[in-house]
Parts: C-alpha cells; structure tokens; sequence
C-alpha cells in the first residue's frame, strides 16, 4: 500500500512540476532546462525553514513560492530581451550553477551530503507523516494547481499567452507588452515548481543535489512533450506516465547493469519520436 | 611557478574547449540550429577510439576511424532528423528539443555499451612528460592537444574562407533566404557543414580522454563552456569563438589562486551572465 | 492405534518440514549504474557469491535464499523509493544497502519500519548513529584517519594538506583530517575539493603543492589512478596518504602510486576463495566483493540462530540476534560492540606494484 501511495504523492508533485515547465516551455516558448534548479530551490528554502523551526509549513510554503517566483523572474528577464536561442545557453547555465551552488555551499544546503531528517509537513497543527496523510496533502496540491491553472488559461491573460505563441510580432504590433505576459508566465511556472519543491522535501525527508540536476530537468521537459504542451491534460498525463516507467522497466528482464541509462535513453527515444510524429504529445497542442 | 603552470595547463584545455566552440559555431551559424547533440558527437568519437585502440589498433587508424564515423553520424543526425523537422516548419523549440533528446540517446546508449565507469586509454607515450623550461612539466598529449587544436582552427579557418564549400557555407549563414533562390542548396550545405563539424570536434573527442579518460556524460559541459564562447567571442567569428575559450579556460585556472575550485565553473556562467547583460553581440561580432 | 499416532507425528513432521522449505528473501539496494557502478557491481558479486554457495550446500537450514536487487545509481532518492518498494511490496525485512548519502537516507525509514539495513561499504561518520537498524560491518573513515594520521605524525610528517571529495564520504573524510591531524601535532595548511567523478586534478593537485607540504591526505573515492598518474607527471614528492578507498587494484599496479601509503580494512579471501570467485565471475575477489560477502556470511549466521530458535525472521529478530551473538568470524573476525564493527587494520605502502603492509593495528 504504502509503495502505491508513495507512487501517487510524487506523480501528484511532478504534476505540479508538469504545469510549471508547461507554463514555461508549452505556453510561453521558452527552451528551459532549469525547471530541475528552481524545484531545488523550493525545496531547500522549505527545509531550511522547517528544520531551524522559524515557520510552520503554510508559510514556509508561500515563501519558497515567493523566491521561486523572483528567482524565474530575473533568470527570463535578460534573456528574453535579447533572443530564444540565447536562453538556451542561460538556461542550462542556471541548471549547471545551481547544482553547483547545491552541491558547494554546505552552510546552506547541507553541500553534498544533502539535507536528512527534514520535518514532516503540519498543517493546522496536525503533523502529516503516514503515508496516507501525504498522498492526500500532494493531490489537494496538484488539484489547486490544476484549478488555477485551468482559470489562468481561460482569462484575458491565459488568452494573450495564446495569441503570443501564435504570432509573436501580431501581438506585439497590437500594443500588448509581449515581454511582460512572458515574464509573468515565467513567474508563475516558479511559483508552482517551488511549492512541489516544498512537497518533495517534506514528503521524501531527505534532500541532497542529485535530485534537482539536469538530468530532472530533461525529465520534467519529456513529460511535458509526451503528455502534450500548453494544456493542463498534458500536464497531468505526461508525470503519471513518465513516472510508471521505471516500474514498468523493471518488469521486463533488463539487466540491472544498464537499467538507468536504459531509462534515459527511453527518455531520449520519446523526446525524439513525439517531436517528430506527434508534437502535440498525447494530450496537448503543437508546440 | 604555480601560475605559470596553471596558465600552461590552461592552454590546453582551452585549445581543445576552443575547438568544441568553433565547431558548435559553424554549425549555429550556417544552420541557426542550437545543435545540442554536437556534445554526443564529442563523446562518441572518444569512445570509439578507445574501442579500436583497446583492441590493438594503433592509435593513428583509431584516431581516423572516429573522425570518419563521426563526420557520418553528424551528416545522419542533419539528414534525417533536422532536415525533416524543418521540412514541417517545426519550431526552434521542437527542433532544440529533438536534439536534446539525440544527446540523451548518444549518451544513455554508450552508457549502456561500455559501462559508467571511468575508462581509461592504455597509451604509455601520453603521459610521458615534456619538461617545458624550469619547472613547467607538460605532458605530450597536452602538448599534442595544443598542436591539433590550433590546426583544426586553422584548417576550419581557411577552409571557411578559401574554400568553394566554405565560401556557400558562409553565404547560406549570411542569407539562406537568397541562398535558397540561388540554387546553393543550403540543405546539402547543412549536411556538409554537420559532416564537418562533427569530424573536427572528435580531435579533442579522442585526445582529450587519452589525457582524462572517457565518461559518457561528459559532453554536455564542455559544450555549454564553448557555447558560451562562441557567445561571447560574438556569432559568426570563428576567431572570437576560439579566443574567448582559451581565455574562459585561463580564467578558470588563474581563478583558482584567489577563490575554491568549486566555484571556477560559477564563475564561468557568471562571466555568462555580464555578457548577456552588456554585450549580447560578443566581442567579435560579424558586422551585419 | 500407535499406528495413527505414528504416522500422525509422522505426517506432522512432514507438514513442519515442507512449510519449513520457504525461500528467505533479501532485499540489496546498490549502485549498478552510474559512477558508482564500479564499486556497487562489485558488492553485488560478493553478496551473489556468498548466496550462492550457501545455496548449493541446501541453503540456511534447508531454506533457500534469494536476493531481490534494486538499482539506486546512488542517489539518496532513489533509494527511499527502491527502499519502499521493497519493503512494502516485496515484504523484505533486511536490506543491503551502500554509499553514505542513500543509507542515510533510508535509515530512518529503516527504524520506523524495524527493517535491518546491513552497510559493508560505506563509511561516513554520520552512519554510526543514523538508526539502531543500521549496522555497518566496517568502521567510519573516522576510524582510519585516527589511524592513519597518528602513524603520519610518528613519522614525522606534520604540515599537511586535504584533496578531498565533494560529496558525503569525501566531505566527511575531511572533517575527520581536519579534527584528528591536530591532536596527533600535525598542521592543515590547505585543502582542495574536487567533484565525484572528476578526472582532472591537475589545478588541485597544484594548488595544494603551492602550500609545500610534508603529506597530502586524500579522502576520494573515484579517479584515483588519473590522480596518482598526475602527481608523477607534475614532479610531486611528497607523501600521499589515504585510509581503504585507496585499495583500487590499477592504483596498486601503477609505479605513479609509489610510496602511498593508507589503511587497510584487514579482510583477506582463501585462495581457493580466491579462485572460485575468478572462475565464476572472470574478475578478481577485490575489496568491496569480500566486504559484501563477509556481511553476506554475518546475515547467514544470525539466519541460522534465529530458525535454529524457532524464531521468524524479521528485522527486529535479526537485528537482536546479531547483538546476541556479538562476534563474528567471517573473512575476517569482527565484533559489534556498537552498531559498527571492530576490525583489525593495517597501514600499507604501494611499493612495486604491490600494496604491502607495514604496520597492523587495530580500530579501537
């Protein structure tokens, strides 16, 4: 019982995760590669708040929220004013200076050795550590995710976001400030990947860099791709599936020698396929 | 003298990054593509070398083999999968996105053949030392990798610019639009240029792990330092591209006299960062 | 009537017997991919061998036994979910585990779920404390470094520096240096990091030379052939020092490593071992083979008391049994005063080709 919960509560939080690399890639057309740092990034602030005991979790989750959201800001920021491909680099610059900076600054991270025995989650005063708790606690999560990004999606804002994918240059002509719709959108792709952040750290009680490198990242951009960009079914199908793929590897008789890069070389074969017969991914619009 | 030694080491590892970037250049600039899987390209020609020199081959044949095959596994990757991504018009993002996931295929599937593990060339004269004046102590494949590096510049650069391919290469990078109209055939350009690339970046693909041994995830940073330089050396100057990586490398060594190693790679996306915030065209900019 | 009372002891005897021909089931959670790969193939090997062979004698008093293997590439993560899975699904109640950041990791899960984690490779302080169901069969790094450094400064070798690994066992190596070298006497006057997986130590290797030390101490654990071969082609000379990661057999062979010096976890392999291992497996026995089958052999042992006793085997079973029994002679003769080890140590010295010892002592 316990392994299927564990199994729900981490595809509820990539989800999450799900929603913010779509806002970012799918929605607003930005390459990124660096989803995997900002999650980090939650997930350290909520540890290190939780363990020094200065908030409780509500708090500690809002502001992991808040940081992700400015630090999404600033790395979209430069980048966008000078070009897509430019970002590129800048983005897997991120990812690479942020496992550095997880992996070196032990002060605050712990370094490499990670964070163990990090709090479990309290909300309202009731600690939430059986698995039953924290299976409930990432899906009430992943649905208040999904309902605000589904009400994003159907306002003025969610329809700009649309037009400017597109027709950059119409909307742009039409007096919309293109820049700032994208920056926002890389605003809340921060907010809702700090707070899986926060998520995975409670639930796992164990962080450390590895977690959060560029190898999650390709991850978190692959089931975006095969669940399908810019809508919020995509968002959902895509972690689901993505994550019963290990399980379903090791149903077949693969020798554990190669199980991880055969993993990743699935990841890599589907990056591939769905781009080039199906775009869409299961569940989305052309990206 | 520690610096001394530091800035020699750096010579090194900074010809060979400066190859990976001009090589990445030239792709990016014919084809626009942010070929990503270029770093694939590096590490297989490593792993092949190794693999015939491994088996008795001398190092030379070894060394051609991965060349050759190289050049034809970046023409394939063009052929069938860019090429007809472009066909449909697919975005930048789609394409980016496919040869980010060749690079997870590359990587995962020579993973999967030759183990994680760290594997090392079996070759007695690299590691021999070249005692270079007083106490600078360099070893013949570093010395090597200088040499080749600063060749393949040299023949990319008068290939670019004396040569009839290299001279279409430059004016389908200029102009693919009148290229097009002009019966350049830039779709054949871009497979030439992909050959090409891919052959001269297995230089440093096979002499680098003579001198560090062969990871299969070692690609990817290399590639983002040259990225980075070629950036900053400005898009479309084959000279700036190589520059800008030897001084990038330098920099990472000297730094290491004043801060901890850990961060000389921070300081390298930093340096990234100043650029992208003062001076987005790079320092040799093609005038356009 | 005596008839039916025989056949009826009879009959439950059988009933004992046949219910009793259950397979025991183990659970090993390793690195069998990624940069670990190296080492945790190796464990897989020792614990697979040691199985096998019991298994071919009729198994653990009649009961054969059978080790579910889970791929963690090291990472802490992964290892909670492997962990879970196998706890849960597979209803396993001991568990191999390996390297100090996944084991750290599942040691409080191993305590709320009294599953016995059985550690015979990893070395990070931090372990000897994790969980009361955390046992390790080999002492933490900070046993050898006392070691190691007490017999550095008894020869002479006070002003050191630290190439250390950025990760929880480098990391925690360090730490140890820079508490144990003072208090024998000694000087730290620089330190170095580098990354797991790392292969070029040159600018390290020349940063710590600039300090112009009597010894270098060394806490890595990967790469450390492409080390020694760049302290050779630099013209380095003085004494590099490490505890039992250094056991790498391309190192030993290698005359850039002469003159290393570092201590040795004492466990040594029959030859006829020795050779059936090779036979099987085409490769040598090397360190961490004996340590996983060593552990393998404890695990057996306490096995064997529990069904012996009439006890079931569950983690909290396995884990008094074994504090019960105390001390072990498996490859090498160990004691579990605490939830680490006692073993015997030596300091060796690469001298041509060939990794000899030069002193015996012991960790406590």
């Amino acid at each position: 019982m316990d392994f299927w919960l564990s199994y729900a509560t981490l595809a509820a939080i990539y989800v999450l995760l799900g929603l913010s690399t779509n806002l970012l890639v799918g929605i607003a057309g930005i390459f990124s590669v660096s989803q995997a740092a900002v999650f980090g990034v939650g997930a350290y602030i909520v540890s290190y708040l939780l363990m020094n005991d200065l908030t409780t979790f509500l708090p500690a989750m809002l502001v992991a929220a808040a940081f992700c959201v400015v630090l999404n800001v600033l790395v979209t920021l430069p980048a966008l004013r000078v070009s897509g491909d430019y970002f590129v680099v800048t983005s897997f610059g991120i990812q690479l200076l942020a496992t550095a900076i997880f992996t070196n600054w032990t002060a605050g991270t712990g370094g490499a050795n990670g964070l163990p025995g990090i709090p479990p989650a309290d909300l309202f005063g009731k600690t939430l550590d059986t698995s039953s708790d924290l299976v409930m606690l990432s899906v009430a999560a992943m649905v208040l995710g999904c309902i605000a990004f589904w009400l994003i999606m159907r306002a003025p804002f969610g329809r700009l976001l649309r037009a400017i994918r597109e027709d950059e240059l119409a909307v742009a002509a039409a007096g919309k400030n293109v820049l700032r719709a994208k920056v926002s959108a890389a605003a809340l792709a921060g907010a809702f990947a700090g707070s899986a952040g926060g998520l995975y750290a409670t639930f796992l009680s164990f962080i450390d860099p590895s977690s959060f490198d560029l190898d999650a990242s390709i991850l978190l951009l692959t089931m975006v791709v095969v669940g399908g960009a810019r809508t919020l079914a995509g968002s959902i199908i895509g972690p689901f599936l993505l994550l019963a793929l290990p399980q379903v590897l090791s149903l077949i008789d693969i020798p554990t020698t190669i199980a991880a890069a055969a993993r990743q070389l699935i990841y890599g074969v589907l990056l591939i396929a769905f781009m080039l017969f199906r775009p869409q991914g299961l569940a989305g619009e052309k990206l | 003298m520690l610096a001394l030694q530091l800035l020699f080491n750096g010579l090194a590892t900074g010809c060979a990054l400066g190859v990976v970037a001009v090589t990445f250049s030239l792709v990016y600039s014919t084809t626009k593509l942010f070929h990503v899987a270029h770093a694939g390209v590096y590490t297989l020609g490593g792993y092949l070398a190794w693999s015939l020199s491994i088996h008795g081959a001398p190092f030379v044949v070894a060394f051609l083999v991965a060349i050759v095959v190289c050049a034809g596994v970046g023409a394939l990757i063009q052929a069938l999968l860019y090429a007809r991504l472009e066909h449909r018009h697919a975005t930048h993002l789609v394409i980016l996105i496919a040869s980010l996931g060749t690079l997870a295929v590359m990587q995962n599937i020579i993973a999967a053949v030759y183990s994680p593990n760290i594997l090392q060339f079996s070759l007695p004269w690299a590691s021999t030392v070249v005692a270079g004046g007083g106490s600078i102590r360099l070893t013949v494949i570093q010395v090597l990798i200088v040499v080749a590096s600063v060749a393949a510049y040299g023949g990319l650069m008068w290939f670019a610019h004396r040569t009839i391919l290299g001279k279409q290469m430059r004016a389908v990078a200029s102009n693919p639009f009148l290229a097009e109209i002009t019966r350049l055939r830039p779709r054949r350009v871009h497979v030439y240029v992909m050959a090409i690339a891919s052959a001269v970046v297995s230089v440093p693909g096979v002499l680098v792990p003579v001198d560090l041994g062969l990871q299969p995830y070692n690609g990817v940073t290399p590639l983002l330092t040259a990225t980075i330089a070629m950036i900053a050396g400005g898009v479309g100057s084959i000279t700036g591209a190589f520059v800008l990586a030897i001084a990038i490398a330098e920099l990472q060594n000297l730094s290491l006299l004043i801060i901890p190693g850990e961060w000389s790679i921070g300081i390298t996306f930093f340096i990234f960062l100043v650029f992208m915030l003062f001076r987005p065209t790079g320092l040799f900019a093609a005038a356009r | 009537m005596r008839h039916i009372g025989l056949t009826a002891i009879l009959a439950s005897m059988l009933a004992v017997s046949v219910a009793r021909a259950d397979t025991i089931r183990i659970g090993a959670i390793l690195p069998l991919t990624g940069p670990g790969a190296l080492i945790g193939t190796q464990q897989m090997r020792g614990i697979q061998f040691a199985i096998d062979q019991a298994n071919a004698k009729g198994g653990v008093r009649g009961n054969k036994i059978e080790v579910v293997f889970e791929d963690n590439q090291a990472k802490p993560d992964q290892s909670i979910l492997s962990f879970n899975k196998l706890t849960d699904l597979q209803h396993l109640q001991v568990i191999f585990t390996a390297y100090s950041g996944p084991s750290l990791a599942m040691a409080p899960l191993a305590t709320r779920k009294k599953v016995l984690l059985v550690n015979a490779g990893a070395q990070a302080d931090k372990l000897a404390t994790a969980s009361p169901y955390l046992i390790n069969t080999l002492p933490t790094i900070g046993d050898e470094i006392a070691v190691i450094s007490k017999y550095l400064a008894g020869e002479g070798k006070k002003k050191a520096v630290i190439l250390y690994e950025n990760d929880a066992a480098g990391i925690s190596g360090r730490d140890d240096y820079v508490d144990a070298f003072p208090k024998v006497g000694g000087t730290i006057a620089a330190q170095e990091p580098t990354q797991f997986g790392q292969t070029d130590f040159r600018p390290a290797l020349l940063k710590l030379a600039d300090a112009k030390p009597e010894v270098m101490l060394v806490s890595i654990t990967a790469a450390l052939d492409n080390m020694a071969q760049q302290y050779k082609q630099l013209g380095l000379t003085f004494t590099v020092a490490g505890t039992t990661f250094f056991q790498d057999p391309d190192v030993i062979k290698d005359p850039a490593a002469e003159g290393f010096v570092h201590t040795q976890i004492r466990i040594e392999a029959p030859p006829e071992l020795a050779a059936e291992f090779k036979a099987k497996f085409g490769v040598e026995m090397e360190f961490f083979v004996r340590q996983y089958y060593n552990a393998s052999q404890i695990l057996m042992t306490a096995m064997d008391k529990l069904l012996a006793d009439g006890k079931p085997i569950t983690g909290e079973n396995m884990h008094d049994v074994i504090f019960q029994i105390r001390k072990f002679q498996g490859l090498i003769p160990l004691e579990f005063k605490t939830n680490t080890a006692t073993v015997p140590l030596d300091i060796n010295m690469m001298h041509d080709g060939r990794d000899e010892t030069i002193k015996k002592m012991n960790t406590d």
